[in-house]
């Protein structure tokens, strides 16, 4: 589990600053050991929940996902490649542009960060993603 | 053919670009040109400076641009209505009355002649007068600096006797040298830049009139009184 | 410390201008496409004014001696990072020793390197514009050079570049609404009716209706137009008066001139109209050969464009710093 403490205001305070300028309303956070939700309401005031929660952390999965960094709308696809390159599946290289994660006017490069092949696409084109949603998984290659 | 009053069309055709009252107009949305009416003279150059130090305090000024009896000013952003910014323009202009401009004298010492003149037996042609009375008539005249611009530290000359106009060349010189003492239609100035220029010389100065790395870059300021003095005549 | 590994002529050092002494002679200068160098220093955390590279020949790369933020932006085509194939509009972290590479872009004509921190050339009455006419500012008054070192200032933006890259949606896709695109190939160009439009005959319609070709006489300071020459109906001798960047002219032989960025400061030929300030840009990217058409445009439509621009500019400044910040937050 990463060291992202979300019971820290700061760090709410900036989910809160990104969920608000995406547009979203709300946002739900499922990782091993606790569960964060932060609600937009009206008049830009997030309500926040974190809980932990009971369920084991999963066992090590041989796929990978490529990640959502943090919410926005999810672009796949990329305008260095072809647009036949966007078939599944296919073999990407650690640093292929998978896709974007759309912020306002702002655009978060999603880099395959490993060798091995694409072979899903987990969220629809220009779906709103939370932080931490997988959006692509990788299978390494042997 | 535009300003194409070649050298065999008498002086008089020489038009003033403005007259009867005021002219605005646009460049762009966010800048506008008033043009002063009547006479390319002193007084109407006196209103303008008026005009000028009016329109820079305007809190929607950017920049403004004085020119031979006309004012450029620009604005931060282009403006909600324009016909309220023409009506400001002139209503300034109404109210503008002249102010003399403290300024100071510069002499300016003149090769008259000599391998920079190039235009000079042109407009001894053109103003049927000897190469000798052209000179007297340029350095005998004291000239006043009513605006600056079109290089860095360029003096507009105002106050060149009418005998020794010239209109402008149709087809520019392609390298005049900077230091060019040249005549363009009612004006007179120094080249500031080597290159293409259509203005007409008929002499060489020596003086550095721009410094960029200087807290006044320009020698030259609208009212200051200029001198030309020969230091050389070579005819 | 950057170096030019490779440059054609005419690259300069170019902020957004140095406006404040046309009265004085002095052309503002500038980027072209100031637009580009905004967003360039937005995204790698300059104030927008910061000073860059404006590549109009190439090929050009540049080597960092230390680690740097950089970003790409302007024309089209992507970028190299050693062998590796970056995003134009988007901001990265380069190596020591590592060199950026900019070839030939498809179709634009000038690409603009931002560096964090800005370039630190001295400042001359107010900018680090390169005067060409001139010869101050920018880097020593003239164009780069192969072997040419550009000290880079210190950057105060504390959030760091994310390692993937920091992009934005480009301003000609993000703005599409308020800048058509090209129209049977010719590029519109939004202009008023200048001061002596009424010497055309015809409301200037020979003006308006043909479709110009920028010729191969143009430059930084301005673009001459072929095309069918367009002759007023009198002819007049102007006082000089100041101009700017925008303003059409017709000389004598009847095809328009454009003055850009290294405008002069005055002018005296006949003005036929003017550009709209907020379509620069486009112009500035506009290559030699390309087609363009003017369109009659109202004070109240360039208003209307300029503030949708304002708008996406500080959108793409506080929503790129939001998201640095949510990302160091969260890393």
């Amino acid at each position: 589990m990463s060291g992202i403490d979300f019971s820290d205001p700061a760090t709410i305070a900036f989910l809160t600053d990104a969920l608000t300028a995406a547009g979203v309303s709300g946002l739900e956070i499922s990782r091993p050991g606790g569960q964060l939700r932060i609600v937009i309401a009206t008049g830009n005031e997030a309500r926040i929940d974190v809980s932990a929660t009971s369920q084991p952390a999963p066992a090590a999965q041989p796929l990978m996902t490529v990640k959502a960094p943090m919410a926005g709308h999810f672009c796949p696809g990329s305008p260095l490649r072809s647009p036949a390159a966007g078939r599944l599946p296919r073999t990407v290289s650690a640093a292929d542009i998978l896709g974007f994660l759309r912020v306002g006017p702002v655009l978060l490069p999603l880099c395959a960060g490993r060798a091995g092949i694409l072979t899903k696409q987990l969220a629809e084109p220009d779906a709103l993603v939370g932080f931490g949603d997988p959006l692509f998984e990788i299978e390494p290659q042997s | 053919m535009i300003a194409t009053l070649n050298n065999h069309m008498p002086l008089r055709e020489i038009v003033p670009a403005a007259q009867g009252r005021a002219r605005i107009s646009s460049i762009g949305a966010r800048s506008f040109l008033l043009e002063a009416p009547g006479e390319f003279d002193l007084a109407a150059q006196r209103r303008i400076w008026a005009l000028s130090q009016t329109v820079r305090g305007w809190p929607d000024i950017a920049e403004i641009v004085p020119g031979m009896t006309n004012l450029l000013a620009i604005f931060t952003e282009a403006p909600e209505d324009p016909d309220t910014v023409v009506a400001r323009l002139l209503e300034a202009w109404d109210n503008a009355r002249g102010i003399d401009l403290a300024g100071k004298t510069i002499e300016v010492p003149v090769h008259y002649g000599g391998e920079h003149a190039v235009d000079l037996p042109a407009l001894c042609d053109l103003a049927r007068l000897s190469d000798r009375e052209v000179v007297r008539i340029h350095h005998e005249a004291t000239y006043r600096v009513f605006a600056l611009g079109s290089a860095p530290g360029f003096g507009y000359l105002h106050g060149l006797d009418q005998r020794i106009y010239m209109p402008r060349k149709t087809v520019p010189s392609l390298k005049m040298a900077r230091g060019c003492v040249t005549i363009g239609g009612m004006q007179t100035g120094v080249a500031m830049l080597t290159g293409p220029n259509g203005w007409n010389s008929i002499g060489f100065a020596e003086l550095q009139m721009f410094d960029p790395t200087s807290p006044t870059p320009a020698m030259m300021a609208p009212g200051d009184t200029v001198r030309f003095v020969p230091a050389r005549i070579e005819l | 410390m950057i170096e030019i590994v490779e440059t054609g002529p005419f690259n300069t050092v170019q902020d957004l201008g140095r406006p404040g002494y046309r009265d004085i002679g002095v052309s503002a200068s500038g980027a072209m496409d100031p637009l580009a160098v905004r967003i360039g220093n937005i995204l790698v955390g300059n104030e927008e004014g910061a000073a860059a590279i404006e590549v109009q020949t190439f090929p050009f790369s540049l080597r960092f001696d230390r680690r740097t933020v950089f970003a790409v932006t302007g024309a089209d085509g992507d970028p190299l990072l050693d062998a590796l194939e970056l995003l134009s509009w988007c901001a990265y972290t380069a190596e020591a020793g590592q060199v950026l590479a900019l070839k030939h872009p498809p179709t634009l004509a000038r690409a603009y390197v931002s560096i964090g921190g800005g370039l630190d050339v001295p400042s001359v009455m107010g900018s680090r514009s390169t005067s060409l006419r001139g010869s101050f500012g920018g880097n020593a008054g003239r164009p780069l050079e192969k072997g040419d070192r550009i000290a880079v200032g210190n950057s105060t933006d504390l959030a760091p570049v994310p390692a993937n890259g920091l992009a934005v949606i480009e301003p000609a896709v993000a703005l599409r609404e308020v800048f058509p695109d090209l129209v049977d190939g010719a590029l519109p160009v939004r202009a008023l009716p200048g001061g002596e439009h009424a010497l055309f005959p015809d409301d200037g319609d020979a003006f308006w209706s043909q479709t110009w070709k920028i010729s191969s006489r143009s430059d930084r300071t301005g673009y001459r137009l072929s095309g069918e020459p367009i002759k007023p109906t009198a002819s007049i001798e102007m006082r000089s008066h100041g101009i700017m960047p925008g303003v059409i002219q017709v000389p004598p032989g009847g095809e328009p001139i454009v003055q850009m960025s290294d405008a002069n400061t005055a002018g005296g030929y006949p003005k036929i109209a003017g550009v709209i300030e907020c379509d620069l840009w486009r112009l500035g990217q506009a290559r030699i050969g390309s087609r363009l058409r003017f369109v009659r445009s109202t004070h109240a439509e360039a208003r209307a464009v300029e503030q949708a621009v304002a708008r996406y500019v500080k959108d793409v400044r506080t929503t790129s710093e939001m998201v640095k910040r949510a990302l160091r937050a969260m890393a």
